[in-house]
């Protein structure tokens, strides 16, 4: 199993190493695009599958970076582009730190979830009223950069660099991701998702390190957000909603909660979804959901739970004929 | 002396549950705390382990005013805890579930448990954490096991693991012997008497099973309507003529 899930990920990203000579340029769009939900998404996951706690206004942090991005590019800051994902990082990361420290005071089951909701759209609301931010209709037609290497120049209105971009920087962050639930803090955060009671009577500072999941996963989410504006070259309040919120939830439950990589294959079965109804306007929508609702029945724990339970079930068949 | 808790009052908004409950408890000792079913013996072990925050009285620490310290202070202090039903870290396996606690100590005390990138535990932290499961008779095949799938003795012990690797100064058992089959209790009984003579740890525990006590334990406290209406030698305590009206009833015929 362990060998099957590491040869599916090897299929994977060679899949995204080699789309741009293997795919046409729409679908080459989708794989940058799925990369950009991929690492939104998993930052959501971060805070959900290990630390237990469930935002509902993602979105806002996956904005902050966005936005930051659109306007360097748009406005013509001179700071050199590589800088702008780990700037927006950090500032995805700070605003994150200050709700957590407010908001988790007094909360963190359902009433964080709403909080965390009516703070996102408060965040929609004051783009609306920023000229700066181009109001409701957004920051449109941005530049793409050209990055100063030192020795060389990376321009990104090559399509081919563009998308390199935004898979490399896209692959940091999920290794990144991937290091952290997967270490010291990690286990810390499951240990407080598991029983937050017991661990405590640890010694574990579970308020503290809830700050310190949310902070990350709202980094994270913004670093997603930064890669928006050099690849897709719009930035809009859609990005920042309460739907553009539910979009990792839906991801992780479709592909398997509780998984690290659930989230992926979560956005890579979305993608295709809508990537296949695109031809039914105005039902499209109607049977993204409907597929959707029957996944959710069908399989509770996602793709993944189902994969799971199927091997296992197959090998307990075949230690029966054993006996 | 370790534990000195000071005129202990609690209520449940108009509910009076503890009435100036007083104990020490000297280094070394097993102290425990026994009484009908809602004495308050759950309430106090909350307000001792910083679960709940007493309405009035004190609670030391080694000389320490703790009382208003939440429970996960206290435990880096030194309290360990288990409790009734076993609490464990179910979806991780045995290793992980010793490895959290030791590396939450580090922590606590200012060094760093390990790399934040790294994806195996130190070998320190490590060598630690097998330690404590090869002590508490976890074989070594089974520390990769989910610990979801122990049976209810196993993850008593597993608890145990747990709370040890704090190494913590006072172990508080909120009923070890709850829900156990009377083979169980007998192996717990003895587990923890040789535990005991093994480390010299101090105990504070509640408990029902009588056996157990009387096997295990330097002082008996009795708790009735949340006041205490004796404590002592378990067996002078046993012998107290109030103690046996509030178990056996008056004119008890069943002693």
């Amino acid at each position: 199993m362990k060998l099957a899930a590491r040869l599916s990920l090897a299929v994977l990203l060679v899949a995204f190493l080699l789309a741009p000579f293997l795919v046409h340029p729409g679908l080459v769009f989708i794989a940058g695009f799925a990369m950009i939900q991929i690492v939104f998404a998993l930052s959501w996951n971060l805070l959900f599958s290990y630390a237990g706690l469930v935002s509902f206004g993602h979105a806002a942090f996956f904005g902050i970076g966005a936005y930051v991005s659109a306007v360097a590019l748009r406005y013509g800051w001179h700071i050199n582009f590589l800088l702008i994902p780990p700037i927006s990082a950090v500032l995805g990361a700070a605003a994150a730190f200050l709700v957590a420290i407010v908001v988790l005071r007094r909360a963190n089951g359902i009433q964080f979830s709403v909080l965390t909701l009516a703070l996102s759209q408060l965040v929609v609301v004051l783009i609306g009223y920023s000229e700066y931010l181009g109001h409701d209709e957004g920051i449109s037609a941005i530049p793409r950069p050209v990055i100063n290497l030192g020795i060389a120049t990376l321009d990104l209105n090559n399509p081919l660099a563009s998308y390199y971009f935004v898979i490399v920087i896209g692959l940091i962050a999920i290794a990144l991701i991937w290091l952290v639930v997967h270490g010291p803090i990690g286990r810390t955060m499951q240990a407080v998702r598991i029983d937050p009671e017991r661990a405590a009577f640890v010694g574990i500072d579970v308020w503290r390190l809830r700050v310190v999941a949310f902070t990350l996963s709202g980094g994270f989410a913004a670093l997603a957000g930064s890669l928006l504006a050099p690849w897709a070259q719009i930035v809009h309040p859609d990005y920042v909603n309460w739907l553009a919120s539910a979009q990792p939830l839906f991801a992780t439950l479709l592909g398997g909660a509780g998984f690290f990589w659930g989230p992926v294959v979560g956005v890579l079965g979305l993608a295709w979804l809508n990537y296949a109804m695109r031809t039914f306007v105005g039902l499209s929508e109607i049977m993204i959901g409907a597929s959707l609702l029957v996944v959710v029945l069908l399989a509770p724990q996602g793709i993944l739970g189902a994969l799971r339970d199927a091997v296992r079930r197959r090998r307990g068949k075949v230690a029966g004929e054993h006996r | 002396m370790i534990l000195d808790a000071q005129n202990i009052e609690m209520s449940y908004g108009q509910l009076k549950v503890l009435h100036g409950v007083s104990l020490q408890v000297e280094e070394g000792q097993t102290f425990a705390i026994i009484g009908p079913n809602g004495a308050g013996k759950t309430t106090l072990f909350k307000v001792l382990t910083g679960e709940r925050m007493a309405s009035a009285g004190t609670v030391s620490f080694r000389g320490q005013d703790v009382s208003k310290l939440p429970a996960f202070k206290r435990a880096r202090l030194g309290f360990g805890r288990t409790f009734q039903v076993a609490r464990i870290f179910t979806e991780l396996d045995l290793l992980t579930n010793v490895v959290i606690p030791i590396e939450a100590r580090i922590r606590a005390s200012g060094k760093s448990p390990g790399h934040w990138w790294s994806w195996e535990p130190s070998r320190e932290v490590r060598a630690e954490a097998e330690d404590i499961l090869e002590r508490l008779g976890f074989p070594r095949q089974r520390w990769e096991d989910e610990a979801q799938y122990l049976s209810h003795g196993d993850r008593k012990r597993l608890e145990f693991c747990v709370a040890l690797a704090t190494r913590p100064g006072i172990l508080m058992l909120d009923e070890p012997t709850a829900g156990m089959s009377p083979s169980d209790r007998r192996e717990m009984t003895r587990f923890l008497a040789r535990f005991k003579a093994e480390t010299g740890i101090t105990i504070v525990m509640t408990e029902h099973d009588m056996d157990l006590i009387f096997e295990l334990a330097d002082r008996l406290m009795v708790l009735n309507y949340g006041e205490v209406i004796a404590v002592g030698e378990p067996a002078a305590v046993r012998d107290d003529p109030m103690v046996r009206e509030v178990y056996l009833g008056k004119g008890g015929q069943h002693a």
